[in-house]
């Protein structure tokens, strides 16, 4: 069964788990945007002053900006102080320990979002139907937007698209909470081969592509088939009809506890002997024997982990996503080899992309698709959630990239052709106005603070750019922003200025 | 002789008013159509509403063939039971042969008008079962081959023989344009009618608007996208598209689908120019628990056809000159699975509604569903090319006879008779 995205928005609410979000701690939520750790000892980003400056800003790096925006959902102040102190390297290295960063608002925010730690059974029997899919959406957005621990989320929304899975699919609705908790979110940074079984075994994916029903009488290809395609070997893979129809054998079996069973909690991962095809299967160049059981699919896919063609598609995704939408083949093969050498560590392909010639050079390459737009927008606006907040939700839908609302298995599209359109730019700019004018119904910027050591147009204009983008406009675009500002009254243009740089072509880069 | 008005020499014309762009009072209703073509011409054939059914109809369960036995073996819990009168669970018979799945009641009544004409049996000759390759290959309308990057609706706008600027000549309805309509013609994504304008600091708007065009002017690659967005805006102010009512009561059903179609009406209706509208209809990859008679299947083939109906009432008079085309990227296994649904097959049907249809008639040259007669892992075979369904409608209704652009590499097979010049 699958409700309709109409359904979705209309009858589940989203902004109720803003609500929930909002009556309970808008002081948190505000220090948790000025980078006001609550922590002691560990080590995070050390707020200070938002870094304006007065009259002047101060040139940043320009690898640096490219970097921070990046690793991150949206460059902020904090960040650009952390690297001044430590360095791009230290800090990246820093981001690469998420569990050493102190991120103790964000988790205080998740708290309101009871869906999130219950069980399948609990969230099967909460009487409103949207309810894990209205806070699994929020939650993820607010980690976007708050989250110290940046580079963490942005590769948790990486590995989510490349194991994508449509919430509102069936008993997706009860188990994809679990696989962002258990699958994703632990795994942003494993190694390849880790990410995979566990998504493998993640009842959420089982559900998804059919393999909970997949038996020995009548397999259910639809598993076995992503499980190449998408997940690793790619449509090039080299693999046959044959060869699916065999995965899909060694998979019969890899299944999830039903509602009924009295001893094993609903909605977790079990391997059910009877319904396991133990015939002997060919799978490529992987002979599995007769007679096996759980082991025959794990056998395929450490296999496929190990696949060169695994390390070319991975290191293909993670150069797209990081770099730029034709990735230079010189690159991605460099990173294939490393997959291998590595055996697919995230965190050393990580560092070699961002030490690369072609990362280097990829300024202006990668456009923000809409959720790295809205976050973008919320973090750097130094935006608070004040209330509730449909009017996000409705923004959300009109920008046309829910979380976790993407119908196939490959995941969002990852590349500027496919975003660019009227629709999306349009909303685009009307968000940027809307948000800094303070017509978001429960969003509050206050864009006088954000100005405040700006004595000028001219200033207003550069520190704006300066804390949105990294730096000051580049003089033709800086030029009409200051034709805007200097005439009339300045101060009743702070939002529509601050709203013409969120639009302007150059936020919509990352 | 070229009187064609070009995009910027037509917003240039509607600049009048106050505040550097039309108010829609500045212009009397007929301008808009007429401006964007050559004086007594306008775009000479169909509205054309395209609309991709995604993940794969079940085309057999759809328009049963309860004349073909092999039906009953093979879905032996899926078949939807051979046309009884008085029982509104069973196949609604079209001729004798083929039935109509009881939640297609809605195109019953087009049927009977012989505004509703069925292809079956009608797909891609491409084997793939992926989705994304056959969505791909489909909308490409090049089945096999990835190396042009356009679409067929893309290349129909290209190659038509007449001019029209209009921002509105195409438009992909959804947050994402289709891939059908990849082109050099740029084409409008459009979401929300109400929503479709500049929204921010009402005192201001107007130098907000100036700037942005300006920051869109400098060299970077949104600044087609964005011109083309400025366009839209402006040509859709112009028009009264609020309090919306369909005509003769058309109830159009109430998801992003039905939204989207009665958008397309209100789009058509204002006479800005469209030709081409692409709708797309979700939730078809029905691996799992299908239903035959209840379940998910049903409850989509009901959105189906309710939305072709309405559009269908709603455009009135003017639905003479409309053509709506179905199709999906490939259709499902013959065989029904063990997860009571079916897995990616090959073979499907199309449906084609319009004033110029010669309906009430089920198109196929049927090859079967004995074991020697399916396709590959055991699909329905393809006895059709859907290119000749599209290409027929192109040539007779929309009036493009570039047929070679439209589809490259290929040669129309036969001439169906599905719809009349």
């Amino acid at each position: 069964m699958t409700i309709s995205r109409r359904d979705f928005i209309k009858t589940s609410g989203l902004f109720a788990a803003f609500t929930a979000l909002a009556a309970c701690a808008p002081q948190t939520v505000a220090k948790t945007i000025t980078g006001h750790s609550s922590g002691s000892a560990s080590v995070g980003i050390v707020p200070t002053a938002i870094a304006t400056t007065s009259s002047t800003t101060t040139a940043v790096d320009p690898l640096t900006v490219l970097t921070l925006n990046r690793i991150s959902l949206g460059a902020t102040p904090d960040m650009y102080s952390r690297v001044s102190q430590i360095g791009l390297a230290a800090f990246i290295d820093e981001q690469l320990r998420p569990e050493n960063i102190n991120d103790d608002a964000t988790d205080q925010l998740m708290t309101n979002f009871p869906t999130l730690t219950m069980t399948p059974a609990q969230r099967f029997q909460l009487p409103k139907f949207g309810q894990p899919i209205q806070e699994l959406v929020a939650a993820t957005i607010l980690r976007q937007w708050h989250s110290q621990r940046q580079l963490k989320e942005v590769m948790v929304d990486f590995w989510s698209n490349h194991f994508n899975i449509y919430i509102s699919k069936g008993l997706c609705r009860v188990l994809k909470t679990d696989d962002d908790l258990n699958v994703i979110r632990p795994n942003a940074f494993a190694k390849f081969g880790d990410i995979l079984s566990a998504s493998a075994h993640s009842p959420a994916m089982l559900f998804f592509l059919d393999n909970a029903e997949s038996q020995k009488a009548a397999p259910n290809e639809n598993y076995a088939r992503e499980l190449m395609e998408l997940h690793t070997i790619s449509v090039n893979g080299g693999y046959t009809q044959t060869d699916i129809t065999n995965v899909a054998r060694a998979f019969t079996g890899w299944t999830i506890v039903g509602p009924n069973n009295p001893i094993k909690p609903f909605g977790t991962y079990q391997f059910v002997e009877r319904m396991h095809d133990t015939g002997e299967k060919q799978v490529l160049s992987l002979t599995i024997p007769a007679g096996g059981g759980e082991d025959d699919a794990a056998k395929v896919l450490d296999m496929l982990a190990h696949h060169p063609m695994a390390a070319q598609f991975i290191s293909t995704k993670l150069a797209r996503h990081f770099v730029s939408d034709n990735p230079d083949p010189a690159l991605v093969s460099d990173l294939a080899n490393i997959f291998t050498q590595s055996d697919g560590d995230t965190p050393t392909l990580l560092k070699a992309i961002f030490q690369s010639d072609a990362f280097k050079n990829s300024a202006g390459q990668k456009m923000k698709r809409p959720l790295e737009f809205l976050a973008s927008a919320l973090r750097l606006t130094n935006a608070t959630l004040t209330g509730q907040s449909q009017q996000l939700t409705q923004h959300v839908k009109l920008l046309g990239q829910i979380p976790f609302d993407w119908q196939f298995p490959n995941g969002f599209p990852d590349v500027a052709s496919f975003w660019a359109n009227t629709s999306g730019l349009l909303e685009r700019w009307n968000f940027g106005n809307l948000l800094t004018s303070n017509k978001i119904n429960g969003v509050h910027v206050d864009v006088n603070t954000l100005t405040q050591d700006a004595q000028s147009a001219q200033d207003v204009v550069d520190v704006l750019s300066q804390r949105f983008i990294g730096t000051t406009l580049p003089d033709d675009a800086r030029s009409i922003l200051l034709d805007f500002a200097s005439s009339g009254d300045l101060g009743s243009k702070l939002a529509s200025i601050a709203g013409l740089i969120l639009g302007s072509p150059h936020f919509q880069v990352r | 002789m070229d009187t064609k008005l070009s995009r910027r020499d037509f917003m240039k014309l509607a600049k009048t008013g106050i505040g550097g762009w039309a108010v829609s009072s500045a212009l009397p209703s007929w301008m808009p159509r007429m401006a964007f073509a050559p004086d007594g011409v306008e775009p000479p054939g169909d509205l054309l509403v395209v609309i991709f059914q995604r993940g794969g109809m079940d085309g057999l369960n759809a328009v049963i063939p309860h004349g073909d036995a092999d039906y009953y073996h093979l879905r032996t819990n899926l078949a939807i039971a051979e046309p009884s009168t008085g029982n509104d669970k069973t196949g609604i018979d079209l001729d004798g042969f083929f039935g109509l799945h009881p939640s297609l009641k809605p195109l019953k009544d087009l049927w009977d008008e012989k505004a509703l004409a069925i292809v079956h049996a009608v797909g891609s000759p491409d084997p793939t079962h992926s989705h994304f390759d056959a969505m791909d290959y489909m909308e490409r309308g090049t089945p096999g081959e990835k190396t042009i990057e356009t679409g067929w609706i893309g290349r129909h706008l290209q190659s038509a023989p007449w001019q029209n600027t209009s921002p509105f000549r195409a438009i992909g309805m959804g947050g994402i344009m289709q891939e059908s309509l990849r082109g050099p013609i740029p084409v409008t994504t459009l979401q929300s009618i109400a929503d479709f304008h500049l929204q921010g600091d009402t005192s201001q708007l107007s130098e907000i608007r100036k700037r942005l065009e300006s920051l869109y002017s400098l060299g970077g690659s949104l600044d087609p996208i964005a011109s083309d967005t400025f366009d839209a805006v402006d040509l859709l102010s112009k028009v009264d598209i609020s309090n919306y009512t369909p005509t003769g009561n058309a109830q159009y059903p109430q998801t992003e689908y039905g939204t989207a179609l009665k958008q397309v009406a209100q789009i058509a209706k204002a006479e800005i120019g469209l030709e081409v509208a692409c709708v797309d209809i979700g939730g078809w990859d029905t691996h799992n628990a299908e239903g035959a008679t209840n379940g998910d299947m049903p409850k989509l083939l009901d959105e189906l056809s309710s939305g072709l109906a309405a559009l269908y009432t709603d455009m009135g008079d003017a639905a003479k000159k409309m053509t709506m085309v179905t199709m999906s990227e490939f259709g499902r296994r013959a065989q029904e699975n063990g997860s009571g649904g079916t897995d990616h097959g090959h073979g499907n049907c199309m449906f084609v509604v319009g004033g110029g249809v010669n309906g009430g008639k089920v198109y196929s040259d049927w090859p079967g569903l004995a074991p020697d007669k399916l396709y590959g892992p055991g699909d329905l075979n393809v006895t059709t090319d859907y290119r000749d369904v599209l290409a027929e409608i192109v040539s007779k209704r929309v009036k493009n006879q570039n047929l070679t652009q439209v589809f490259p590499d290929y040669t129309v097979a036969k001439t169906l008779g599905i719809v009349e010049s």
